[in-house]
């Protein structure tokens, strides 16, 4: 076997259960996709920027916006209120080995999110940086989209 | 004042509190560890609400990681992932995950020791087992992916001791407890309540 074949059906089918009820749960599949671009790129998860990027230029997603992600607090006006705060949580979360989540973040994303939407936003941001670690740490190749 | 100079300022308080005259100070003093309430009138922190009750606001999220929680534990040592589960939860700092799985895997006959020297165990390996000492490297190197890649070495080296499957359902349940502690930590739920076995 494989080191990219190491995954459990069982385990697999699960977290595309989790990552379905997050995404049907926040409800706007543009920021969905910013998101987990956004995640993917601080995991270094070549895997999941493959198929996040493609994914979002499906969805529509403009060019512009795909390609200042990594520095999307200096692109003022490429990106929506909504969607900044969203991105800082989404840093926030991803980084946690260097620190906890600070007030600040939290408390701009929750003045933003109802409480369900911001509950699905937080779960949404955990599946993607749990999909970053079943791919990096599986060393699983870019191009494709099975895992 | 008859503390030790590495103790940390809020038990200095509460030790002053204890020898200034009433037992109910001394007798908080002892539980406080295991009860934030009673901790408050020992002089610390006042015990925080959590930000967000995410389990009710996305009840499927909920149902779905108890499930992935479930598939990612079959065929793994119990002892190996309570310690795997603690260390995780060590480096992203969850205090919830931390007191749950300490507690879990304390009722479970792990040792206070290997506990202890768990954020410490590249100087104490001989506490563990070559196979744990793998699985914690694995683990560590898949929680701080913000820093790097995981390791040729590190993934060989637990490649070299486990069977296919069962690296398998470590690598998942790595990714799992991660996934734990990110609930925890973004929505601060609040440790010191955990019964062990609940969970576990």
């Amino acid at each position: 076997m494989s080191r990219s074949q190491l995954l459990d059906q069982k385990v697999f089918q699960a977290m595309r259960a989790v990552g379905a009820a997050a995404k049907k749960g926040l409800g706007d599949p543009v920021l969905a996709e910013l998101v987990m671009i956004r995640a993917s790129q601080l995991n270094h998860c070549a895997f999941c920027l493959d198929m996040h990027l493609r994914d979002a230029r499906e969805n529509g997603e403009s060019e512009d916006r795909v390609q200042l992600l990594n520095a999307w607090e200096e692109a003022e006006g490429r990106y929506t209120e909504r969607e900044r705060a969203a991105l800082a949580l989404t840093e926030a979360v991803t980084v946690l080995t260097d620190g906890f989540v600070p007030d600040e973040v939290y408390d701009r994303a929750a003045q933003l999110f109802e409480e369900a939407e911001l509950a699905h936003l937080v779960s949404l941001i955990t599946v993607i940086n749990g999909w970053n670690r079943l791919m990096v740490s599986r060393r699983v190749p870019p191009g494709g989209r099975q895992a | 004042m008859t503390t030790k100079n590495d103790t940390p300022d809020t038990t200095a308080t509460t030790a002053t509190t204890a020898q200034s005259g009433t037992a109910t100070a001394a007798t908080t003093a002892t539980t406080a560890p295991n009860g934030a309430a009673a901790a408050a009138t020992a002089g610390y922190a006042p015990e925080q609400a959590p930000r967000l009750e995410w389990a009710k606001h996305a009840p499927e999220v909920y149902k779905a990681m108890i499930r992935l929680d479930t598939a990612a534990k079959r065929g793994l040592d119990a002892r190996l992932y309570e310690l795997v589960k603690i260390r995780a939860s060590q480096l992203n700092h969850c205090a919830f995950c931390l007191d749950m799985h300490t507690k879990d895997a304390l009722a479970a006959g792990e040792s206070v020791e290997r506990i202890v020297q768990l954020s410490a165990w590249e100087e104490s390996r001989h506490f563990y087992t070559e196979k744990e000492l793998a699985a914690i490297e694995l683990t560590e190197a898949i929680t701080v992916l913000t820093d790097g890649f995981v390791p040729d070495e590190v993934y060989d080296r637990a490649a070299g001791l486990f069977e296919e499957p069962e690296l398998a359902q470590l690598i998942a349940a790595i990714t799992v407890i991660n996934a734990w502690n990110r609930f925890g930590v973004t929505t601060r739920m609040t440790p010191g309540h955990y019964q062990p076995g609940r969970h576990a």
